[in-house]
């Protein structure tokens, strides 16, 4: 596969139409589709057609944009109208999106084709793409390994080569953790950075739109598009937008990245090996290592549990079959008429509005919403002062590389507890990246994670690039 | 913290969501285990810890009348059938 860089030199300089650059993609995604499922549908007629617009375009000498010609994927919670977005849920298995989110408007103003739609876990809960209504993705580096999730057929889209980039969303390590697990680069940008305009909401205080790539230059030049304020999205941040992709050339002398005591303790040796070889890869470019405290971190996933269920259980309410979703006319009353509409919803997101509801009730509200809310403050403020000390921390992106389809499917609070790393940076706000480095004892990749400050992607951008550079 | 079969019923209630008997024997013990971890919170000391309020203005945009006069045929486009210069939409009950 191209790289977004070459696809877009490629387009503009003559040597490949735009038409001939997505029916490349189309023919991939048609072999290997099959057996990985991370397409839940192909928009063919429509990446074709608007293909051809842009090799009109070109020809009529109009300019062309920073994603000219490149063929993109987007997540099944991402709206384009016109099109479906189901959030791989049977809830909205026949919803057509009336509008066009944010993303997708700027990148088809940066000339992209948007490519068709990925497979998710339902409404993006779980971590393994196994809660899909269309069923699991497989991880192109091992078939018989999930790819991850909740963006599992964003990254496998993008592992296996049937697209250079795709987007995806992160509300505990829904791009950073199918990034690692499947061999690509994933980055979720601070919170606030791009707008949400248009994505179907699971929990708002920590919901974001991330980039997967096959390198971190091209998160970059993606990154740049979609990220800036937008009027429709009130959490969105006015913030100008840096030159990401031209400011990794910057060299790492005197950046200092801060390891966070305790993060490898009960690590297997793969993963703390090559996160500390990482640690040392960036140190001989210059970088200072500096050990910090985060003492609160470790609470992150219990509260990510809380306050994002508690969020999913608000957002969720509008699935009542009157506003959206499956509507069942069978149902002689209002309360029937609820509970039958709402019946489609899988065995995981139910759970999780069960959760949210309970943790809200007057009995559970202090001990488990607001205690979970006031221990938030706290991880807050440790990054806060991790990052007066460093410019950017350094950790695992997941404690396993990719395990067995199935796997987990008895023990669900393993998974929970496997997104330590990753929930983290909702839970914070932060800007992460995870970028692949090595592989463990049976050829799986091992991502590492960067953090960085809300507003400064730029730094984690920097030092993911020097790591890829010493793969 | 115990969960039992009524607290799921209850939430599941609230929630608007018909739960299954078989359904609400795997939540009761996924609960309970998942509640027993968050339990984990009450050792951290949060005296005095306030939550942080959102600048509002900064972010919300001014309170400007809609002056769109294509609204309304904007909004009955995107509906499938019109009548009397009212959107129709799809019968509920």
């Amino acid at each position: 596969m191209m790289t977004v860089e070459q696809i877009v030199h490629a387009f503009k300089s003559g040597e490949k139409s735009a038409e001939e650059i997505t029916r490349g993609c189309l023919a991939v995604i048609a072999e290997k589709n099959p057996e990985i499922n991370a397409f839940v549908e192909v928009f063919e007629a429509d990446a074709l057609s608007r293909a051809k617009e842009l090799d009109e375009k070109r020809a009529r000498g109009e300019e062309l944009g920073a994603l000219a010609g490149v063929p993109v994927a987007i997540k099944d919670n991402i709206l384009y109208k016109g099109h479906k977005a189901t959030c791989c849920s049977k809830m909205l298995e026949n919803y057509v999106a009336s509008y066009t989110s944010t993303v997708v408007e700027k990148l088809l103003a940066a000339g992209a084709v948007i490519i068709g739609r990925t497979n998710m876990d339902e409404f993006a809960m779980g971590s393994t793409n196994q809660t899909s209504v269309y069923g699991p993705v497989k991880n192109p580096v091992n078939t018989e390994c999930v790819p991850g999730g909740s963006s599992g057929g964003s990254a496998a889209a993008v592992a296996a080569g049937m697209v250079p980039v795709s987007l995806g969303t992160d509300t505990g390590g829904s791009v950073r953790q199918p990034a690692g697990f499947c061999g690509v680069v994933g980055i979720k940008p601070g919170y606030g950075r791009i707008s949400r305009y248009g994505v179907i909401a699971f929990a708002s205080s920590a919901d974001q739109v991330g980039v997967i790539a096959g390198n971190v230059k091209d998160a970059a030049t993606v990154l740049e598009v979609l990220a800036g304020r937008d009027a429709h999205d009130s959490t969105s941040l006015e913030s100008p937008v840096p030159a990401y992709a031209s400011l990794l050339a910057k060299d790492l002398k005197g950046v200092k990245i801060g390891l966070p005591k305790g993060f490898l303790d009960g690590l297997g040796d793969d993963i703390k090996q090559r996160v500390t070889e990482a640690a040392r890869a960036l140190e001989k470019q210059g970088a200072q290592l500096v050990d910090v405290d985060v003492p609160h971190a470790k609470y992150a996933a219990p509260c990510y549990y809380i306050i994002t269920s508690a969020e999913a259980s608000s957002n969720l309410g509008r699935y009542d079959g009157i506003r959206y979703g499956y509507a069942d006319k069978s149902a002689t009353d209002l309360n029937a008429y609820y509970e039958e509409s709402r019946a489609p919803f899988g065995l995981e997101v139910k759970k999780r509005i069960i959760i949210g509801t309970f943790a809200l009730t007057s009995k559970n509200y202090e001990e488990c919403f607001l205690k979970a809310m006031k221990v938030r403050e706290l991880i807050r403020e440790d990054f806060k002062k991790a990052f007066e000390q460093v410019d950017v921390l350094l950790t695992p992106t997941s404690p396993t590389t990719a395990f067995k389809l199935g796997h987990h499917d008895e023990d669900p609070l393993a998974l929970y507890l496997a997104d330590l790393y990753t929930c983290q940076g909702n839970i914070g706000g932060l800007a992460g990246i995870s970028v692949p480095f090595g592989k463990d004892k049976n050829g799986l990749p091992v991502g590492v994670q960067f953090y960085g400050p809300i507003l400064q992607e730029e730094k984690i951008l920097n030092a993911a690039y020097h790591l890829e550079q010493n793969v | 913290m115990e969960i039992t079969k009524k607290d799921v019923e209850v939430a599941a209630k609230l929630a608007k969501m018909r739960v299954s008997e078989q359904e609400t024997a795997v939540y009761e013990a996924q609960l309970e285990a998942l509640f027993n971890w968050v339990k984990e919170l009450s050792s951290v000391n949060t005296d005095g810890v306030e939550l942080s309020n959102v600048n509002l203005s900064a972010h919300v945009r001014a309170d400007e009348p809609v002056t769109d006069e294509k609204r309304a045929a904007l909004l009955r486009a995107d509906f499938n059938a019109s009548l009397d210069d009212c959107a129709k939409v799809k019968k509920v009950l």
